[in-house]
């Protein structure tokens, strides 16, 4: 099974047709309820996909932004194929959106000239956090799939009852082998390819050990950074702004349909030097948190979140963070606020408007009422979602893998069947 | 396209960093008394709901309610007397509209936006459009509360304390409520499970031991923070009626209140023991009460099935001090999906369920319940039961001080969402709509579970509203306010 790739690309938007675009982007999203009119219908490897407007802005130091466009999907690797089959799939739609940005050319492209485009617009993600590695969206649809055929069973057949639990293990592997399009459960799922594999220990290794290299000098250096935190950290403001009707109404509008939301939100790095660099050094940090220890359904605690991604844009100047998360936006901040406030605060308090933070860790997000407001402010609305899977919270999608995985094992057979 | 922002009129919510939990302290006297007590010896009582037609007499009117409010002071004898006014009521009795804005979203818009439908649950035949009250349709000026030793009583209490004609107010239901003893309608106790707030001289489990804030604007909330509360320009108070606020120039008009969501719950006892009867079997319980029990997650009398799963115990029926994770993590005992788990989940979420922290985390969303049912008690049976169509349920009442992260999340997140705690399609089996999605109630047990698919509904929405239980001062302040200049 394939691990995930995060592409994100990011066009800025001519003035004269922004407007247009905007109006684009609500046509193509249409029905908060659906899937967007972009043919997205069940596109193999794709997870998540979104389309967002970032309407025209000023920097911290009076210069102009443009509107850009910015597109994000969570991808089964490889890449370029998933790609490719979502732009031939609307190629209309995204010949009109990509026409509303500088240096695409008319309104008639074909696949070659939008893939040449998108991929001149690329961007590297930050750090890129997903749920579980390797966990593919046919693995995701099929589990599931296996998932609501063993219940039915179960409501059928309620005799299984009186057998025990080995009987009833033993009796369901013998079910799955005998129907043809669930055999394939009673194998475990293929890890990544080994090449990957390899790839992930060597840079999980080679990490540590050139911080370990650099340590010396990060000891020599801390003395002085923590200085300068304090003394940022005293000179920060940052006044309760809260975010107006409109625009919480446009967010609103977008949200709790079913159990999974988008989050999109961008905000201003501080100016300066130490901002600049305490914000990489925290989402690289953060990066390889979410590649080699993050990876296997909790995001330091927190279960609900599928993909999750920061970005730079804007030369460094801004940074986008998006994600695809369980349930409501109240219990997404508060599932922040109470298991990882220290992580939003080490990377968010570099954003401009973020609650005042103590060392770096304490304060800030703790502060709820701020934080929350803070959030929102910043929250932009996402006008084109794509869902692989819009009913499946990130724990069902993590039991029904566990599930799978016991069919195929002796061990554990009592609490296997809990899960159903 | 709008600005995303506007700058704001108080400053942060706390600007002290202060641990203290407010112990002691409380100022009672300024406190409305249903904060401290449900009123259990007064048997009979009953919700007016108007609108404010005249500012001026209305105001007049409140400023002769203002002394005869019950307070935190002292216990209630006789009578009781309680009053919480709506966004649509503040405006309406002349709070300048940049006061008005300083309070919390959720309250000035109301419970029934369609974003704050969907994610209460409030669809279909709950959905505002078809409510008696409350809403766009027939937006709740104010809730007057009145409570009396007996139906007598109450009688003559009424005609002392409701307006009078001529007071500017025009009425736009009387929601009366019913005795049923310690009941609610299905037949189960209620009310066993209440949090407690710190400094009100009373003690519980310390799983319920609620810091003040979380249910009192004006004192430290479990997040050791001063919840945000509503202010008045200072010029605006030229008699200094309300205390200071914590940004300079404004004056807090939230201190010593709190926040009350009115919600009329119809109930269809019928239906709910029909569905009982008949599913029990498949569902491999032995009867019609031990299926409901089930749902519910207590026996009818009250026994909480953690402690005693398989029948019913009655000396238990009071226990209110028991937690899920060391004896029923599985739901084994008690569905993962029955109500009373679900609305106060104790230890049993993340993080680290039966930690300290899971704790804490649930102490972070207690609702204080103080409503009471209406209509008359249901014949009951035997079997088939037929609806008798009369109209019955409870009259819901819940107070918190934020009610985005305590009513909401409680009945959102937890009741409504078909997802709470790894369930699948799993709503609220007593009070959840169950259509479009989560009408499956699954129930865990050896060596694999049951599940029931496609429960009916057996709670209609048919009324709400949020509201504003201001503390005397407050209610003074309103009273006062000056005719508005157009």
């Amino acid at each position: 099974m394939p691990h995930q790739v995060g592409v994100t690309a990011v066009a800025p938007v001519l003035p004269a047709r922004e407007e247009e675009l905007r109006q684009l982007l609500a046509d193509i999203g249409g029905d908060p309820t659906a899937n967007p009119r972009l043919g997205f219908g069940a596109i193999e490897g794709v997870h998540y996909a979104r389309l967002f407007l970032l309407e025209q802005a000023t920097d911290l130091q009076g210069r102009p932004l443009p509107a850009e466009l910015v597109f994000m999907a969570d991808f089964d690797a490889p890449a370029a194929p998933r790609l490719r089959l979502l732009v031939s799939s609307a190629l209309a739609a995204w010949s009109a959106m990509l026409s509303c940005c500088e240096g695409f050319g008319p309104d008639d492209a074909g696949t070659a000239r939008v893939l040449a485009y998108l991929k001149g617009h690329r961007v590297r993600d930050a750090a890129y956090y997903v749920n579980t590695v390797g966990l593919s969206l046919r693995q995701v649809l099929a589990e599931d799939r296996l998932y609501v055929a063993a219940q039915s069973r179960l409501d059928r057949e309620p005799e299984l009852r009186d057998k025990s639990i080995a009987q009833i293990h033993a009796d369901f592997k013998d079910w799955l082998s005998e129907s043809p399009d669930l055999s394939w459960a009673l194998s475990p799922p293929e890890p990544p390819r080994l090449s990957w594999r390899l790839g992930e220990l060597v840079h999980a290794v080679a990490v540590p050990l050139l911080g370990l290299i650099l340590l010396p000098v990060a000891v020599v250096l801390l003395p002085f950074w923590l200085i300068a935190l304090r003394r940022h950290e005293g000179s920060d403001v940052a006044p309760l702004v809260r975010p107006s009707a409109a625009h919480r109404a446009a967010l609103e509008a977008l949200e709790d349909y079913g159990p999974v939301n988008q989050f999109t939100a961008v905000g201003f790095i501080k100016p300066g030097l130490f901002r600049a660099f305490t914000a990489r050094a925290v989402l690289f940090l953060i990066a390889y948190g979410v590649r080699h220890i993050y990876n296997r359904g909790s995001l330091a605690g927190v279960k609900t979140i599928h993909f999750a991604r920061w970005t730079y844009i804007d030369g460094g100047r801004r940074v986008i963070f998006a994600s695809n998360y369980d349930g409501s936006v109240e219990n997404y901040n508060d599932d922040f606020i109470d298991k990882v406030a220290w992580g939003l605060n080490a990377v968010f308090s570099n954003g401009a408007g973020y609650p005042p933070t103590r060392w770096l860790l304490w304060g800030g997000a703790r502060q709820e009422e701020a934080f929350k407001q803070y959030l929102r402010v910043h929250q932009v609305p996402t006008q084109v979602w794509y869902a692989g899977y819009r009913t499946l919270t990130a724990v069902n999608i993590t039991n029904n893998a566990s599930i799978r995985q016991g069919f195929g094992r002796q061990d554990g057979r009592e609490r296997w069947l809990r899960r159903l | 396209m709008a600005a995303p922002a506007v700058a704001e009129l108080h400053g942060p919510a706390s600007s002290s960093r202060a641990r203290q939990n407010g112990r002691g302290a409380l100022e009672v006297g300024d406190i409305q008394g249903l904060l401290a007590s449900g009123y259990g010896n007064l048997r009979a009582a009953t919700y007016l709901l108007y609108r404010v037609q005249s500012p001026a007499r209305a105001r007049a009117w409140l400023g002769t309610l203002a002394g005869r409010l019950t307070t935190a002071a002292a216990p209630v004898t006789t009578v009781g007397t309680n009053l919480a006014i709506s966004a649509n009521g503040l405006k309406g009795l002349g709070l300048d509209p940049e006061d008005l804005a300083t309070f919390p979203i959720e309250f000035l818009e109301g419970m029934a936006t369609p974003h704050r439908s969907r994610v209460l649950g409030d669809w279909g035949s709950s959905s505002p459009g078809t409510w008696r009250w409350g809403g766009a349709g027939y937006p709740v000026d104010i809730l007057l509360m009145l409570f009396a030793l007996d139906t007598a009583t109450l009688a003559a209490h009424r005609a002392a304390t409701a307006p009078p004609r001529d007071s500017g107010l025009s009425t736009i239901a009387e929601l009366e409520t019913s005795d049923l003893g310690d009941r609610e309608h299905f037949g189960f106790r209620d009310g066993i499970s209440q949090p407690v707030i710190e400094g009100l001289g009373r003690t519980g489990p310390e799983r319920d031991m609620i810091s003040p804030g979380e249910f009192v604007l004006g004192y430290t909330d479990e997040y050791g923070a001063y919840p945000v509360s509503p202010s008045v320009g200072a010029g605006r108070d030229p008699q200094r009626l309300l205390p200071p606020a914590t940004l300079a120039g404004r004056r807090d008009l939230g201190r010593n209140g709190t926040y009350l969501v009115l919600r009329q719950l119809g109930q269809d006892v019928a239906g709910f023991w029909t569905f009982a009867h008949g599913a029990a079997a498949g569902a491999g319980q032995p009867s019609a009460v031990h299926l409901a029990a089930k749902m519910v997650g207590r026996w009818p009398d009250g026994a909480p099935l953690v402690r005693s799963p398989e029948e019913d115990t009655p000396e238990l029926a009071a226990l209110n001090d028991f937690a899920y994770h060391n004896d029923d993590a599985d739901g084994l005992r008690c569905p993962l999906g029955a109500h009373i788990r679900r609305a106060n989940p104790r230890d049993s979420l993340d993080p680290r369920p039966g930690s300290e922290a899971s704790v804490a985390l649930v102490k972070r969303h207690r609702i204080l319940r103080r409503g009471r049912e209406y209509g008359p008690p249901f014949g009951g049976g035997p079997p088939p039961y037929v609806d008798d169509g009369k109209e019955r349920g409870l009259h819901f009442v819940g107070l918190c001080a934020n009610l985005l992260r305590q009513f909401e999340f409680v009945q959102g997140t937890w009741l409504a969402s078909p997802k709470f705690n790894g369930l699948y399609d799993d709503s609220d089996p007593v009070v959840g709509a169950h259509a479009p999605v989560g009408g499956s109630f699954t129930i865990p047990a050896d060596p694999f579970r049951h599940r029931i698919r496609g429960m009916p509904r057996f709670v209609t929405v048919l009324g709400g509203e949020y509201l504003f239980l201001p503390g005397l001062s407050a209610v003074r302040y309103l009273s006062s306010l000056p005719e508005v200049r157009t």
